[in-house]
């Protein structure tokens, strides 16, 4: 029996009149639970980021499950049965290899990754005749590192040394709460060692990452490029403190300058684009917007395009708790802190190459636009038009499970902060009189601000 | 890997009616569907005012307490007992190379399999973030790395393996080095590296299985026992599940994953391409044996009881409360499944492309499936509810 047939025997004709009538009487308010409108699932569980929206079609749930395979392949040195292509050097040898059940990373070999860049005045730029993949999606200040490129691959495969080696240490420091209670914040700082055991020169400049969730994505594709230019107010003219700017990247297949929308500092334009940068910088397969010097590619457009629709099409954990004292007042504080100036909590979606996607309110507590985060964040590594201590409002819908998908993980860009706390008290720059009136906060507050956080 | 799955409105306390395809559309009447489609309206959604989310473990807690220590440590506790033997039957063959010593080896990779097999009806926790599933079950292997390293010639050593990739070492790894890539090997096949190799990787692997099972029971670099932060599921300050029902719906949710991996990659992958290059385990000629230890775990999650005697409070209790027809109707199921997967001629992978054993693997997929979206779309609901 289909679920539909099934949901109708059990429904039965009153549940038919409501649903017509509903169908004609369109509530103006969709309840926050619905994180990502139809796209919304309920699930709590480690399974949460792993769903397929529950509104797609037969064809785009088929698309889906093609893609979840691609996602899941883990790549191995060619010639092989299956999966060849891997490296030379890489990261990673899949896609859920990083993205470990589609969530956050931790700050661990495999997962943690650097980008590196040579300031613009760098002399020893590589010979521009010495193909290169990475440099077919140019950025003008983010020029390649001899022998590594734009990112540093740890790994390689048998035969071939790795680009750098990389070893991760914490740094500690200590603060006090305005009633005196004491917290520990840390930060990584990265020992790269090059094949030769030379330090990395101490120019070049280095950005540690690890990898966001992705989920939700193909709902933020499908923000209407007006819609997140409407929010950025990059001379302030509001007076607010907060100067959001968009980022402006290259579309490697238009040939274009347009708005960036993905990635950690807004550097991609489009999820097909960060797919194949991720296949080609992260796992060394080359692919049809990254080929190999002779043209040719180790996975074909059709791979490439799968992984890049099942990100599109995974849907939205709801949010927990909306009930919950705690945690409605804990969203009080969150609006009242000024956090919701950037974590802007409710989007409406437009045109998309999927349906399913299209014309949808939805919650993700993000403005897509970059902001500066102040000195602590900072990588002092320029991206477009991103600055060294800007990055893009991190996206917070499903952030309530994130060390349920992935246990012991962390939150910020580069993974130092391990609790929400943690992560609040990092926020500078644009952000510092958010941070600063949650360090004023007494406890109970401070606590229910995180429980929100939580039931998201 | 996930498959489709519908919301149930009694949680999220809104009534959500999902659209369909014009094609199940018609199963409404032509009317309706008119109307529908008219409308242009994918989703509707009315909110409620009455109630909240529940935080209260009521009467889950047993069940939360009983699942990691009745189920998935002594499950784990079996994993590190069989790795040990593996070990050691491995250094035995090394040590005298010969056909029994090679058999006791590649007897004891596959009874190692059978509890590892058996505990992917719960692979949520440690296992994945800490990357021991990575290490110990990677698939498919990188065998032209592994040949490169068996061809080098830098010593062989605890440290060549920390070095290696994830493809490069664990059960399959090993499962190459002990079988051949056609259940071919003999002792006299194997050079000096590879019985170095081979060794260092047994080595490796118990030394991960011992980690797995300390990483819930004891908790391992500083982390808590992951099997506290299950049973506490509910507590304030649980950052994983801040409901009861979050760690009961990780549950339900760990035995649909492994169902859904039987039946949709592990079984369906083969079934499409009629040949062995999907089936996990072609190098020993087990992956029937996979199928079977997948199901029988899920079964022992359901049951709340594990291979190595031990039982606790059960899923399958909590339901046939509430629902005692669908507890014996998924009881039916999963003995069906296994059944099913039983049927499948054994070994399956020379016998991939023939047409018997074809259909012996689709009716096996299909009772898979059956289970599958009974879980997924009668357990979960009544989950997401409790």
């Amino acid at each position: 029996m289909s679920k539909l047939t099934k949901f109708l025997v059990l429904a039965g004709g009153v549940a038919i009149s409501t649903f017509l009538a509903s169908t004609f009487f369109v509530p103006s308010s969709v309840p926050p639970a619905m994180a990502g409108g139809d796209t919304t699932v309920i699930s709590r569980s480690s399974r949460a980021y792993e769903h397929p929206a529950p509104n797609l079609s037969e064809k785009s749930n088929e698309e889906h499950f093609e893609g979840d395979l691609a996602f899941d392949a883990v790549f191995v040195t060619a010639p092989a049965r299956v999966n060849p292509g891997l490296g030379p050097q890489f990261n990673n040898a899949s896609c859920t290899g990083c993205h470990l059940r589609n969530g956050r990373g931790l700050p661990e070999k495999g997962q943690l990754l650097v980008r590196v860049s040579n300031p613009e005045n760098a002399s020893n730029l590589p010979d521009k005749d010495d193909y290169h993949a990475e440099r077919v999606a140019p950025s003008e200040n983010t020029p390649p590192v001899p022998g590594i490129g734009t990112q540093i691959q740890d790994q390689a495969i048998y035969g071939h040394p790795p680009e750098a080696r990389v070893e991760i240490s914490w740094k500690a420091e200590k603060g006090q709460y305005q009633d005196g209670t004491g917290y520990e914040l840390r930060s990584p700082q990265a020992t790269i060692t090059l094949p030769n055991e030379q330090p990395l020169p101490s120019e070049v400049l280095t950005s540690l990452r690890i990898p966001p969730p992705v989920f939700g994505l193909g709902l933020l594709e499908a923000v209407p490029e007006k819609n997140i230019l409407a929010l950025a107010d990059p001379k302030d003219s509001n007076n607010d403190g907060i100067s959001g700017r968009p980022n402006q990247v290259w579309d490697m297949e238009q040939k274009k300058i347009t708005l960036g929308r993905f990635g950690l500092k807004a550097n991609q334009p489009n999820l097909l684009q960060q797919s194949a940068a991720a296949y080609f910088n992260d796992m060394g397969v080359t692919n049809p917007l990254f080929l190999e010097a002779d043209g040719s590619s180790d996975i074909d457009a059709q791979t490439l395009k799968a992984a890049a629709v099942y990100a599109q099409t995974l849907a939205v954990p709801a949010r927990t708790l909306i009930k919950d004292q705690k945690v409605k007042r804990g969203e009080q504080l969150f609006t009242k802190a000024n956090c919701a100036s950037c974590h802007i909590s409710e989007l409406r979606t437009g045109q998309h190459e999927y349906a399913e996607l299209e014309n949808q309110t939805i919650h993700p507590y993000t403005d897509m636009l970059l902001h500066d985060m102040g000195a602590g964040l900072a990588d002092n590594r320029p991206d477009f038009e991103a600055t060294g201590s800007e990055w893009r409002t991190s996206p917070l819908w499903g952030i309530g499970v994130t060390q349920t998908v992935l246990p012991y993980s962390s939150y910020l860009h580069d993974g130092r902060a391990r609790t929400l706390e943690e992560a609040i008290l990092w926020h500078g720059g644009e952000a510092q009189s958010a941070q600063q009136t949650f360090m004023a906060m007494a406890e109970e507050d401070r606590d229910a601000l995180v429980r929100f956080l939580h039931s998201l | 890997m996930l498959s489709k799955k519908t919301i149930n409105p009694q949680a999220l306390e809104v009534s959500v009616v999902q659209r369909r395809t014009p094609k199940t559309l018609s199963l409404m009447g032509a009317v309706l569907a008119v109307l529908l489609l008219g409308t242009g309206c994918e989703t509707t959604t009315t909110t409620s005012e009455s109630g909240g989310s529940s935080s209260s473990a009521g009467g889950n807690v047993q069940l939360i307490s009983d699942f990691p220590e009745q189920v998935v440590i002594p499950t784990y506790k079996l994993l590190v007992e069989k790795s040990n033997t593996l070990k050691t039957k491995v250094d035995a063959f090394t040590a005298d190379a010969n056909v029994e010593t090679l058999k006791a080896a590649q007897v004891a990779w596959t009874e190692a399999r059978e509890p590892w097999e058996q505990s992917e009806a719960f692979a949520f926790g440690p296992a994945e973030s800490l990357g021991y599933d990575g290490d110990l079950d990677d698939w498919p292997v990188n065998e032209t790395d592994l040949k490169g390293v068996l061809k080098g010639a830098a010593p062989i050593s605890a440290e060549t393996v920390e070095g290696l990739q994830t493809t490069q070492k664990g059960f399959h790894t090993i499962e190459l080095l002990l079988f051949g890539s056609d259940n071919n090997k003999t002792a006299a096949d194997f050079s000096d590296r590879e019985k170095q190799l081979v060794q260092q990787l047994a080595t490796a692997f118990d030394q991960t299985a011992n980690d797995l099972v300390t990483s819930w029971s004891e908790g391992i670099d500083g982390n808590p026992a992951y099997k506290t932060v299950l049973a506490t599921a509910g507590s304030e300050d649980n950052s994983a599940y801040p409901t009861s029902q979050s760690a009961l719906e990780e549950i339900v949710g760990g035995i649909i994953g492994c169902l859904d991996e039987v039946g949709n990659e592990k079984i369906g992958e083969p079934l499409k391409a009629k040949t062995t290059d999907d089936l996990e385990s072609r190098f020993s000629h087990t992956s029937a044996t996979d199928f079977k230890n997948n199901l029988i775990g899920a079964q022992n999650a359901y049951l709340g009881k594990s291979k190595a005697g031990t039982s606790g409070a059960s899923l399958s209790a909590w339901l046939a409360e509430k629902d005692a027809d669908l507890d014996a109707q998924i009881q039916k199921e999963l003995q069906a499944a296994i059944d099913a997967v039983a049927a499948i001629p054994a070994p399956i992978e020379p016998k991939i492309s023939e047409e018997a054993a074809l259909a012996q693997m689709q009716s096996a997929q299909d009772a898979v499936l059956t289970a599958f979206s009974t879980f997924e779309e009668q357990v979960l609901p009544l989950v997401e509810s409790s």
